[in-house]
């Protein structure tokens, strides 16, 4: 459905994490947290390293998974896009890779939630991305 | 210069033209207005508005003799915006309203309710009503469960704040406040182009949007709801309330549809004047402000009314 990579720890030097988004509640609906732990195989890795992967613009985004005391883990999720380290971000490709994100996320939870929901909502928000 | 004015485009400001006051309310900072001397009438606006929702009310409302109180919600118009999703919580909203209407020490309370302005306003009145002196409520509730229909579809309403995509969304790109809000409203070409900006314009980065998608987060759909206890307490003590009350609805509102809300609201408030319909989706006050305020002030009137004559 999109062309999504998950990748082993790609080259750092050179490169800076760049903050995109935090999400503070991953479980909110536990389907979610379900398909992280899941796909990145948390319940071993714990949070010994990111999960990273390679976004179809080419760009890699590392997903740094958060715990907090009391909840189960994850109970957060920031992700970073790495970029060269002294450049700026591009935007606009980070917001196209963002919704190829939410989009690989929302067909691999299934059940109840569909990519046919989410392109609706994208396309009624008028979210640039889901419009192209 | 103003915080208002820093923020706003000039028909914005015009529309908003008031002395921002602020106060330490339970750890943060609250902005609020104060106009007008009286009997307090508090308007209480929830996601993703401010004060400014209230624009039709302030005058009508100082000019018939009341003083009018409208703070903007922690998280929301030009009050602090925690940046953590833990620093919000249902009970926490309660305190910090709570904290300012005490630190002004009012009493003879009239609290206008409207979204999350029902529940966090509820709290405070069922809690403190020897302070109040009546409540009017519009496209609200206050009760655990069932959900509006609105609130349990995927179409749009869960998809755009679950993990992730809350963020994404409604935070990068101000998908509630940007959109949301015109779809909620009947005359939107007019709400596009007199109060679109003054919204969006106090949500501008991301992270100072949190509470859109947070707010809904909080919204009980099922029995493992974390409010679900504040909730269970709304109803009962509400049903309990003999404070005299207004009930105002949108014809057109189809989040808390009147038949269902406003009729639960009826039957725990069984006193309560009203429905008083007007046209409106679940931004009334954007389509009928100006009839709403004057049936806020008439019914108030009529409670001063009856008390002078007993």
């Amino acid at each position: 459905m999109t062309a999504l990579e998950i990748t082993d720890e790609p080259r750092l030097e050179g490169m800076r994490r760049a903050f995109v988004l935090a999400e503070d509640r991953i479980g909110h609906y536990p389907e979610f947290r379900d398909f992280f732990v899941r796909i990145f195989d948390l319940d071993r890795v714990g949070l010994a390293k990111p999960g990273y992967l390679v976004a179809p613009s080419g760009l890699s985004y590392a997903l740094v998974f958060v715990g907090r005391s009391g909840e189960r883990f994850p109970s957060g999720l920031e992700i970073y896009a790495l970029v060269p380290e002294l450049e700026p971000l591009d935007e606009s490709i980070v917001d196209r890779d963002l919704w190829a994100i939410s989009r690989w996320m929302i067909d691999g939870i299934g059940g109840q939630w569909s990519l046919a929901d989410l392109d609706a909502t994208g396309r009624l928000l008028r979210i640039p991305a889901a419009l192209q | 210069m103003t915080n208002a004015s820093f923020v706003l485009s000039n028909p914005a400001h015009a529309q908003w033209p008031y002395e921002p006051h602020f106060a330490r309310v339970n750890g943060w900072r609250m902005h609020y207005i104060d106009e007008g001397r009286g009997d307090p009438v508090v308007l209480l606006h929830g996601n993703p508005t401010w004060g400014f929702l209230y624009r039709d009310f302030v005058a009508p409302l100082t000019d018939a003799g009341y003083r009018v109180i409208v703070p903007d919600m922690i998280g929301f118009g030009l009050s602090e915006k925690p940046t953590r999703e833990q620093a919000h919580s249902l009970d926490g909203h309660i305190a910090n309203l709570t904290g300012l209407l005490r630190g002004l020490d009012l009493w003879r309370i009239t609290l206008v309710c409207h979204d999350w302005g029902g529940p966090t306003g509820l709290g405070f009145a069922l809690a403190n009503v020897a302070r109040m002196k009546a409540l009017v409520l519009m496209s609200t509730w206050a009760w655990p469960l069932p959900p509006a229909a609105f609130h349990t579809r995927m179409f749009p309403w869960r998809m755009m704040h679950a993990p992730v995509l809350g963020p994404y969304l409604l935070g990068r790109h101000n998908a509630l406040a940007a959109r949301g809000l015109s779809l909620s409203v009947v005359g939107r070409e007019r709400f596009r182009t007199r109060a679109q900006g003054a919204y969006e314009a106090v949500l501008p980065d991301p992270a100072s949007r949190l509470l859109t998608w947070t707010w809904p987060r909080w919204i009980p759909l099922d029995e493992t709801a974390r409010a679900l206890d504040r909730f269970r307490w709304l109803e009962r003590e509400l049903a309990r309330c003999k404070l005299p009350a207004l009930l105002v609805w949108g014809r057109e509102d189809d989040v808390f549809d009147c038949d269902t809300f406003c009729g639960r609201f009826k039957a725990l408030l069984p006193h309560a004047e009203g429905p008083y319909l007007v046209t409106g989706r679940h931004f009334l006050q954007e389509d009928s402000g100006p009839e709403i305020a004057s049936a806020v002030s008439d019914f108030v009137k009529r409670l001063d009314q009856r008390e002078s004559s007993t």
